[in-house]
């Protein structure tokens, strides 16, 4: 099973992903509040966080959800919203701890990710590298092999000294 | 049934040149996605790239040629179009002078070919004056690094350990870098950036540096001293490849670190620490200069400078630095041997000729005084292959009217641009995606060849120049039927063939990558590097011999610092692009308009605290060239250095280049110091 994984040491908050998202989601703009990723930028902590939905295993929005309107995608596994069915109360971005779904200010329903049918349109635009879909034992492989450089360096080091 | 067909391409929305898989339904271009396979930008694109399916399918794309008449532009067929434009550019040679025509690539349409193609045509029909573009981006840094070590380098970003960038911004400048950049740090290299905006790659530097504006050529020299007063200099290489290193040294001496602090204030403690990252990194340092320090009056040497900080280290042609890449064996369309045509006067040669020596490029601010004096001989008809002078070269005014003054003005491009406008003859253009081409990647040493992936019946920039060339008499220089054929005869002395081109759309390496060439050179008996000693050279043969001063010194200190001007107190920078436009394109592509509708002015808190601005307030920026009414947008105080302020250029309603100064420039490049504007700002 694949998900989006995040790297905020990598991210440059060049926003590619929330335009990217917002014309896959939008079909006609590219501006913010049309994305479902958003990009932070905390300047005073030297800090940029590309933050999109965990599709949870235990999905709150999913249960909370009053109009069935939330289901999972037997597919790729994303929670997704059917808007035609939405009753635009809200309750999913209440619920949701990370404040990964947004409202829709025209159509007065809820949006959030639903991984493009396993094609993410913000990951093949992450110019950066800092998005990246991929199984979550990728993902552990990827950041054991860099920690295992700086531990191992310094075991190394250590023992010579 | 409807069919859908794809194909491996390259990206030509910006000159980078990424991978992408174009998916094209009943002959339509439908969505264009990165190419996976793509060695260089694996699979990644930016928004531009992807919006290029809306692009080229816009219902305002021009498809039927326009004239100019009393009644404005009509319809005429391309036959017609030909022929009456072939007619003037002939009847203009013979009423003024073989010279009073010219050519300028501009880079809507293509990047590579395009350039050798109006290069060939221009000279084959007897006229040496060749625009484009470059000479306001690239060719001030092209001098620059050619003059130091003898060819445009590429940094080996994914291999170095450290990373420094001089006034250049990867993720809106050069994508595919800001992956490469991090696939570097994943394995522990360190990010250095200079900018005088905290920009997005700036996010994730070990170091920023917030140095005032025309200022980076003042800290090279300060890095410079500190390396060789705690001998962070590879000696071996000094001695054996340098030339004029005790010229170096002396004038080194009087940036000390306390001196550089108060110049480009900064805390000089972070001199310090960029020599300790050298010291660790080398010689696996990559280091680049961009248009931050290109636009200022000091832009040659203060890239000069940042090279030297290159060549000290020894980081020069090692795996992790800076390349002295091999370009594929091709041949050649230029043919400067054959008819040089100095005696013609190329516009710009005789005031710039360092820039000509180097670049054989005419200068477009010299050619817009010329249009106007008719000095030193008239100036009358021009052809422009998709470039947009009206919104993106300096001094806007003074383009207009050299524009409008002349006789005899065509422009090929997609969309009736502001340039287009002003046109006898629009020619519709075909894109990248609608046209045969090859296109190289420096550093990896890859050839591509894109294929047409959709027709629309639309002229290509080869059949411009063939067609030209054919009704000028000098159809002799353009014998191959159509770009494929063109194609062919390039690559006959690569030993590739086309077939093996189209089998692998996403790339063949066209030659090993080797390191430290000039080692293996100078065993041999050959010049190690291609300047005229043969070595890496501090101090200049070739400007020794144009009668400027040899070393790199800080000598052209901005305008603003210089000789200050009351009436104008702020610093009006500009010509730094933003990720989702290329220059002065895509404004027409509505969901990235939709993203960013107008420009803006960027300034620190400070200045708007005292302007008694806010976001959003409208504010009028005047400059000694003109004025505009913009929007205000307040950054935060780490953002900009105070006193400075931005505005991104190519915005039709906010032309920052009606600002602009075309006559403020670099003396070497004659680039204007886009940088260094300076300018007074009113609320409204």
């Amino acid at each position: 099973m694949k998900v989006i994984t995040m790297d905020p040491k990598k991210c440059v908050g060049c926003r590619n992903c929330e335009m990217a998202c917002a014309f896959a989601s939008s079909a006609k703009s590219c501006e913010r509040e049309y994305s479902n990723i958003k990009v932070y930028h905390h300047i005073e902590d030297k800090l940029v966080m590309p933050v999109t939905c965990f599709h949870c295993e235990q999905a709150w929005c999913m249960q909370v959800c009053p109009a069935n309107a939330i289901s999972r995608d037997p597919e790729t596994d994303a929670v997704c919203i059917d808007q035609s069915r939405c009753a635009g109360c809200k309750m999913c971005i209440l619920a949701c701890p990370y404040g990964n779904i947004h409202f829709d200010t025209e159509k007065l329903v809820s949006h959030k990710c639903n991984l493009c049918e396993g094609e993410p349109s913000c990951v093949t635009h992450c110019i950066a590298g800092a998005l990246q879909y991929e199984e979550i034992e990728t993902y552990v492989d990827r950041k054991r092999s860099r920690v295992d450089t700086i531990i191992g360096t310094r075991v190394k080091h250590a023992e010579q000294e | 049934m409807s069919e859908l067909k794809t194909y491996k391409s390259i990206c030509r929305m910006c000159g980078e040149g990424c991978g992408i898989e174009v998916r094209v339904r009943d002959g339509k271009v439908e969505k264009i996605v990165g190419n996976k396979e793509d060695p260089v930008n694996c699979g990644r694109i930016c928004i531009k790239g992807s919006s290029a399916a809306t692009w080229v399918n816009l219902e305002n794309r021009l498809t039927k040629p326009l004239k100019k008449t009393e009644n404005g532009f009509v319809e005429i067929e391309l036959e017609q179009a030909m022929d009456e434009i072939a007619e003037k550019l002939l009847a203009i040679q013979k009423k003024y002078g073989d010279n009073a025509i010219g050519v300028w690539k501009g880079e809507g349409i293509g990047f590579a070919q395009n350039e050798e193609l109006a290069r060939r045509f221009i000279h084959a029909v007897g006229s040496p004056n060749y625009f484009s573009n470059d000479t306001q981006c690239y060719a001030g840094r092209y001098t620059a690094f050619n003059l130091v070590y003898g060819c445009w380098p590429q940094a080996d970003l994914r291999n170095s350990k450290l990373v420094i960038l001089w006034g250049t911004n990867p993720p809106a400048a050069h994508s595919y870098w800001t992956q490469q950049i991090n696939d570097a740090r994943d394995k522990g290299a360190k990010l250095v950036v200079i900018d005088t905006k905290y920009t997005e790659i700036a996010r994730q530097a070990d170091i920023y540096v917030n140095v005032k504006p025309g200022c980076d050529g003042v800290l090279a020299w300060g890095v410079i001293r500190e390396m060789l007063e705690r001998g962070v200099v590879d000696y071996d290489f000094v001695e054996k490849f340098t030339l004029g290193f005790d010229e170096l040294k002396a004038y080194a001496q009087t940036f000390t670190k306390d001196y550089v602090a108060q110049y480009c204030e900064i805390d000089g403690e972070v001199i310090s620490q960029i020599v300790d990252l050298l010291d660790a990194a080398r010689p696996h340092i990559t280091s680049w200069p961009g248009t931050g320090l290109e636009h200022q009056q000091d832009g040659v040497n203060s890239v000069r400078a940042t090279t030297y900080v290159d060549v000290l280290a020894g980081a020069i042609d090692q795996k992790g630095g800076m390349l002295v890449t091999q370009g594929m064996k091709i041949n050649n369309l230029e043919i400067y041997d054959e008819k040089p045509l100095l005696d013609l006067k190329p516009i710009g040669a005789d005031t710039h000729p360092v820039l000509y020596h180097m670049r054989k490029e005419c200068h477009t601010l010299e050619l817009m005084d010329q249009i106007l004096s008719e000095k030193p001989y008239p100036f009358k008809g021009l052809v422009m292959s998709a470039a947009n002078p009206a919104l993106t070269n300096a001094n806007t005014g003074k383009v207009l009217e050299a524009l409008s003054k002349l006789e005899l003005l065509v422009v090929k491009d997609l969309f009736l641009t502001e340039t287009a406008e002003l046109a006898d003859y629009v020619l519709p253009a075909a894109s990248y995606l609608e046209r045969e081409e090859l296109h190289y990647n420096a550093a990896g040493h890859y050839v591509f060849l894109s294929t047409k992936t959709s027709d629309k019946g639309l002229q290509t920039e080869y059949e411009l120049f063939k067609g030209l060339a054919d009704r000028m008499g000098a159809g002799s220089y353009f014998p191959w039927k159509n770009d494929h054929e063109l194609n062919e005869w390039l690559i006959e002395p690569s030993g590739l063939t086309m077939e093996q081109l189209q089998n692998n759309p996403s790339g063949v390496r066209h030659t090993e990558i080797e390191y430290k060439k000039h080692e293996r050179k100078l065993a041999a008996g050959e010049k190690p590097f291609n300047t005229p000693s043969g070595k890496v050279e501090f101090t200049s043969e070739i400007l020794k011999q144009y009668g400027y001063e040899p070393l790199g010194k800080f000598t052209y200190v901005p305008d603003y610092i210089a000789k200050p001007d009351a009436a104008y107190p702020y610093l009006m920078m500009t010509g730094a692009r933003k990720p989702m436009f290329f220059h002065g394109r895509y404004r027409n592509i509505e969901q990235l308009r939709k993203a960013v509708p107008h420009g803006q002015i960027e300034m620190h808190p400070t200045d708007a605290a005292k302007l008694n601005v806010v976001t959003g307030d409208r504010v009028r920026v005047t400059s000694r060239k003109g004025s505009i009414e913009i929007d205000v947008l307040v950054m935060n105080e780490k953002e900009i250095h105070p006193g400075s302020v931005q505005i991104t250029h190519g915005f039709k309603h906010e032309n920052v280049n009606l600002l602009t100064d075309d006559d403020v420039r670099d003396p070497i490049s004659g680039f204007p110091a886009l940088k260094s504007v300076m300018v007074n700002i009113e609320k409204i």
